[in-house]
């Protein structure tokens, strides 16, 4: 297995020493991911997804908050790990994180593993020094690694620049006398100098005309077959990832939301926001009908509770995620507008907890048939559990409590982060 | 044909610095304080100087005189020749100028930009001790450090060293920041580079150019700083040629004999002036260079 | 059709130290009234430079060699072409291009107005979105915000009443209202009533109560006249303290026309987002305010480029969808530039594929996509990735040095259909049926 990463969770919280403000930001939360030899695994997401600080996390560019990754382990060791992991042995644990797990291992060791990873940014104008040359730039990883030197690694670079598809002289020039597609040979030729057996590509190709990008993705998947590479590849564009990529997942908010293989996912989606998604690529040809979603993706710093994707599902239901906060203001913009006419601003909307409200000068009746009236067309209603009169004047509102979905297992092996593939609510569907 | 590239490049930028007419103006005039200096250093008898550190007083006729055939600036107290006090003053100021700014910027630049990699405590702590530097006007500053280490010219150049090297912290950190987030300086990371090698390596040379303008730009503002140090006394050593020693020495007789504080004077701003002009004209062919690439 | 816009053979060059760029070489293209044309291109194409020109935003060392781009039967460009030209001048340059811009004062931003790629640079930053909308409609139509006010103003409870039994009567409310209002020298109140009366968010009582309230608005008794007047004569206040008062009076009536027009862009909350600032909003809303900016003059051609580029895939997708329901609404034509052909068939009517600064290929979306006749359409179709697709085949070559282009045609070097003649001559554009135009030598013979 290249790549094994468990629980990996990264939090940033901004302000520095002497800030009185400070913000937690929530990039990446318990993501697992297996990343196997010589396959591509793509990882989608929209901005917020948290799909960048993840590979920037596995590649070891930035420290996790909490979380497990091990690099280029061996089945048999991995099996025992995981076998280590649902008993509790610790001591098999400590061993063989003390080996691979790059989150834990001394920074000596750290970087004799660079050799074999790398990467390949998105923007080809600003991932190469613009004061060194094509031939220095392509030789600095194999110098720092200790993986060649001298004559021996200029004649590499040599060697590198036919298999990129760049002219030999090329080695002397500057990154701002080439092309972009150029460029980003470069980097692809410096990620392959080590002879790595992992690159990460992020966005490899988002900053590119199409006609480039498509000699580039070409290169990149030959390139594979030729050196047996992993790549992780992360981007937002769909069709790209569904070239390359042979498994893929999806992220939202910091979280997995769907795991399998590439024609699964893209072809049949099961989760909301996977379906959501698809549907959303433009396709040539065919105008299709759309699944609606309304909203943006969420700030991380204040993430939705319960399942994140829940404002946005056309989907959820009561147990998604609901609180009162919401629930409250969809009950306020309803008594502002479309039922003004049953007491208009006079009544009050107050939020007591996070699963409970109280709503004066609004009758027990009135307000009964304003949630019949409205269920179908405000999702959060359905979270409603009872409304209780409190007295002459005032009702109190009880919401169910969410639950935060979990991973669940489909049966053609898929993951999928959904209450409605939750064995309780199977019948939802 | 890889080799004509890069010749352009250089012919490239020497040619937009030289259609800015006011850079050019500049760069003159700058190069002639630098040919003075040079010529006062290893051979000052080409201009008549006998000792290039002291100023040649003459006691015989101390009285200021207007300029002539024999003293085309004139003579400022005590009968001491503009022209030639000026030529040798301009190697003392010029020198100093280069020290302050060249030290100043070294120290600064040094510990901006491994406070800008590195972050973290370390760079809290050295924003907060520039903020406080910054929080004293350096006149009072140089002054303090010039009574506590003894009113010499090392010591104001120490001081001012001091007063300097703030400024360059913060420009260095800045440039440090926003180079950190590039992606070149990432892959660097992920290829095993060690953070020292990425320092020297990668950010350095793109912290050195905004740097190299500033340092031109500095020169002119130190030698008025120091001159001003010198002209308000600070410094007794009396005899040796300093363009703000030499105005001062004229103030007495500013009425009768106005040229003895004009040209020195004069000498200070128009190197100010000229290192300015020149100044903008290299940030020309440095920024836009970059962008239209 | 009518005929809003046409370039014709438009040839223009970018003067830079760099050398001379020929961005634009010989461009035709014909934009329908009421229609959404898709231009695609790829860098180095010159579909950006087209939007620049024709919306009259051409940097200074923009030197126009040849062509005309015609709008309401006038050459808009005409002050910077001069016949037998042939060297550049940058003085003379920039004086026409100055003098251009003077001219196009009128139109820009009113009846040919642009959106950008980027909401975030697009917008000033330090100001509220409400106000840039207002602002909008301050400097073109001032009479419009002029108008509502003093309609208001001049309206009794009494007229409101009868308008709203007009409405209540469902059939046909449209055409009797307007002749009422006429009636009653009420211009400017139909978009504020039909407005209130067509959201769906509001009880019949409220909408109501907020209809009558619109009668008898308060007018400052000084600055009556002058709404007068620049409700007839459409120009600005010019002198000095008054026009404070005025332009004050105007945009606020201007931030309640951007709740309007933010309401029918489907944004939440319009009368919160109106004193928003830019870095307050996401991605998606600051382009819908660009949108709006663009579309709030009704100008009679709208300028796109790239405008989902910078936005998530689910965004742009909602924004695709606003762009197809509006336009209806709009009786104005758009160009929508994108370099992503799906994104194009998704709102377009037509596409024009351009290529070096020419224009390749042009006809109904369904041609190009299904019946791609020039080679470079062909290449491009294929060299797209998409879910379907299991192969992608790259153009082979590279865009052209827009310093240095190829003789004869400038997709020679890399067409695999490549002829003797191509190397030689530049094709004309050839008329196929159904609209469909190419320009290339394959088509030629056929006639």
């Amino acid at each position: 297995m290249m790549i094994a990463g468990y629980n990996i969770t990264k939090q940033y919280v901004s302000g520095g020493m002497f800030s009185t403000n400070k913000a937690v930001v929530k990039a990446v939360q318990g993501v697992n991911i297996k990343i196997k030899e010589k396959e591509t695994v793509g990882l989608v997401g929209e901005s917020g997804s948290g799909k960048t600080t993840l590979a920037r996390l596995l590649i070891g560019l930035e420290e996790v908050t909490e979380g497990t990754i091990l690099f280029n382990i061996s089945d048999g060791e991995l099996n025992e790990y995981e076998e280590a992991l649902k008993k509790g042995d610790e001591g098999v644990i400590k061993r063989i994180e003390g080996m691979y797990d790059i989150t834990k291992i001394p920074r000596s060791r750290l970087r004799k593993l660079r050799r074999y990873m790398s990467i390949v940014f998105q923007d080809p104008y600003s991932s190469l020094d613009p004061r060194m040359t094509v031939i220095d730039i392509i030789k600095e990883p194999m110098i720092a690694t200790g993986y060649l030197s001298g004559e021996e690694a200029n004649k590499r670079v040599l060697e590198l620049l036919e298999k990129v598809g760049l002219p030999k002289w090329f080695a002397y020039r500057y990154p701002h006398e080439l092309s972009g597609g150029q460029r980003q040979r470069v980097a692809i030729a410096r990620a392959l100098s080590t002879n790595p057996k992992f690159i990460a590509l992020d966005e490899p190709t988002s900053a590119l005309d199409v006609s480039t990008q498509a000699q580039i993705l070409n290169l990149l998947k030959s390139l594979q077959r030729d050196e047996g590479l992993s790549y992780l590849l992360i981007t937002h564009n769909i069709s790209v990832a569904s070239y390359l990529s042979d498994r893929m997942y999806v992220m939202y908010a910091g979280k997995l939301v769907e795991v399998g293989e590439r024609e699964q996912v893209i072809k049949n989606p099961k989760h909301p926001y996977t379906i959501v998604l698809m549907s959303a690529v433009p396709k040539l040809g065919k105008i299709m009908q759309r699944v609606p979603v309304k909203g943006e993706p969420p700030n991380l710093v204040n993430l939705p509770t319960g399942c994140h994707f829940h404002p946005r599902c056309p989907y959820a239901f009561e147990y998604c995620g609901w609180n009162a906060v919401e629930v409250a203001e969809d009950l306020k913009y309803l008594l502002e507008g479309k039922y003004y006419d049953i007491g208009g601003e006079k009544i009050k909307v107050d939020v007591l907890s996070e699963l409970k409200i109280r709503v004066e000068g609004l009758g027990y009746q009135d307000l009964e048939k304003i949630i019949k009236n409205e269920i179908e067309a405000v999702m959060s209603f359905k979270s409603i559990d009872s409304i209780k009169k409190e007295s002459e004047n005032a009702v109190s509102i009880e919401l169910k409590e969410y639950i935060t979905p979990k991973l669940y297992q489909l049966d053609d092996g898929r993951l999928v982060s959904c209450l409605l593939y939750d064995e309780k609510f199977i019948n939802r569907k | 044909m890889i080799e004509l590239e890069r010749n352009s490049e250089l012919k490239n930028s020497l040619k937009i610095f030289f259609t800015n007419p006011t850079a050019v103006v500049g760069f003159i005039i700058f190069i002639i304080y630098v040919i003075d200096a040079l010529i006062v250093q290893f051979a000052p008898w080409l201009l008549g100087i006998k000792n290039p550190n002291v100023l040649q007083e003459n006691f015989v006729n101390p009285i200021p005189l207007p300029p002539s055939a024999q003293h085309p600036l004139g003579t400022t107290y005590p009968g001491i020749d503009l022209l030639k006090a000026i030529e040798a003053a301009i190697r003392i100021d010029l020198a100093f100028s280069l020290i302050i700014v060249l030290g100043g910027a070294a120290i600064g630049a040094t510990l901006g930009i491994i406070s800008g990699y590195i972050g973290g405590l370390l760079d809290d702590v050295l924003m907060r001790i520039t903020d406080i530097f910054f929080a004293i006007p350096f006149l009072v500053l140089a002054i303090a450090v010039g009574f506590a280490l003894g009113r010499t010219y090392e010591s104001m150049i120490i001081a001012l060293i001091i007063v300097w090297w703030p400024l360059y912290a913060r420009y260095a950190r800045a440039q440090t920041l926003s180079i950190k987030r590039t992606p070149f300086i990432d892959a660097a990371r992920i290829a095993g580079v060690r953070d020292f090698k990425i320092m020297i390596r990668h950010i350095l040379p793109n912290v050195l150019p905004p740097i190299f303008i500033q340092i031109s730009l500095d020169l002119g503002s130190v030698m008025v700083i120091f001159s001003t140090l010198a002209f308000i006394g600070l410094i007794p050593n009396a005899s040796l040629p300093e363009l703000g020693y030499l105005t001062s020495l004229g103030l007495n007789y500013l009425q009768s004999a106005p040229w003895a504080v004009i040209f020195p004077g004069l000498a200070i701003t128009l190197f100010a002036l000229a290192v300015n002009l020149m100044g903008d004209g290299l940030r020309d062919v440095i920024d836009p260079r970059r962008r239209s690439s | 059709m009518d005929k809003v816009l046409e370039v014709k053979d438009l040839e223009l060059k970018f003067v830079t130290r760099r050398g001379v760029f020929h961005a634009l070489n010989g461009v035709n293209l014909e934009l329908y009234k009421g229609e959404v044309l898709g231009v695609a291109g790829e860098s180095g194409s010159g579909k950006s430079t087209l939007m620049l020109a024709i919306g009259g935003l051409l940097p200074s060392n923009a030197w126009v060699t040849r062509g005309e781009i015609v709008y309401m039967s006038k050459n808009i460009i005409q002050e910077l072409v001069k016949e037998g030209d042939t060297k550049y001048v940058k003085k003379r340059n920039e004086k026409a291009l100055k003098k251009l811009n003077e001219k196009l004062q009128s139109i820009r931003g009113s009846k040919i107005s642009t959106v950008f790629q980027d909401p975030m640079t697009a917008l000033n930053p330090v100001l509220q979105v409400g106000y840039q909308i207002a602002e909008a409609v301050y400097y073109h139509n001032p009479s419009v915000l002029a108008r509502r006010i003093l309609a208001r103003y001049k309206a009794t409870k009494d007229d409101m009443r009868e308008i709203l039994s007009i409405l209540k009567n469902k059939e046909d409310y449209n055409e009797k209202l307007l002749k009422f209002i006429k009636g009653k020298n009420l211009e400017g109140l139909e978009e504020q009533v039909l407005f209130i009366w067509e959201r769906n968010d509001l009880h019949d009582i409220k909408k109501e109560k907020l209809i009558l309230s619109l009668a008898g608005e308060k007018v400052p008794r000084t600055a009556l006249p002058f709404l007068y007047k620049i409700a007839r004569s459409n120009k600005l206040e010019r002198t000095p303290i008054l026009s404070r008062f005025i332009k004050r009076i105007l945009i606020k009536e201007g931030y309640r026309k951007a709740v309007e027009i933010l309401s029918i862009l489907k944004v939440p909350n319009p009368e919160k987002v109106v004193y928003m600032y830019p870095h307050e909003l996401s991605g998606g809303m600051r382009q819908r305010v660009a949108i709006a900016i663009g579309l709030i003059n009704n100008p009679e051609i709208v300028l796109l480029d790239e405008p989902t580029t910078a936005l998530d895939v689910t965004v742009q997708a909602q924004v695709l969808d606003l762009v197809r329901s509006i336009r209806n609404k709009y009786s104005s034509s758009f160009i929508f530039v994108s370099h992503d052909l799906s994104v194009l068939y998704e709102v377009s009517d037509r596409i024009a594929i351009m290529y070096a600064g020419k224009v390749v290929e042009v006809g109904s979306k369904d041609e190009i996509v299904s019946k791609p006749l020039h080679p470079y359409t062909q290449s491009l179709l294929r060299a797209v990735p998409s879910i379907e697709s299991e192969k992608i085949s790259p153009i082979p070559g590279e865009v052209p040095d827009l310093r240095n282009l190829p003789k004869g045609c400038m997709f020679h070097p890399r067409c695999p259909y490549a002829m003797d003649i191509c190397k030689n001559q530049e094709p004309p554009m050839y008329n196929l049926e159904n609209g469909h135009k190419v320009a290339c030598f394959l088509y030629g013979e056929k006639k």
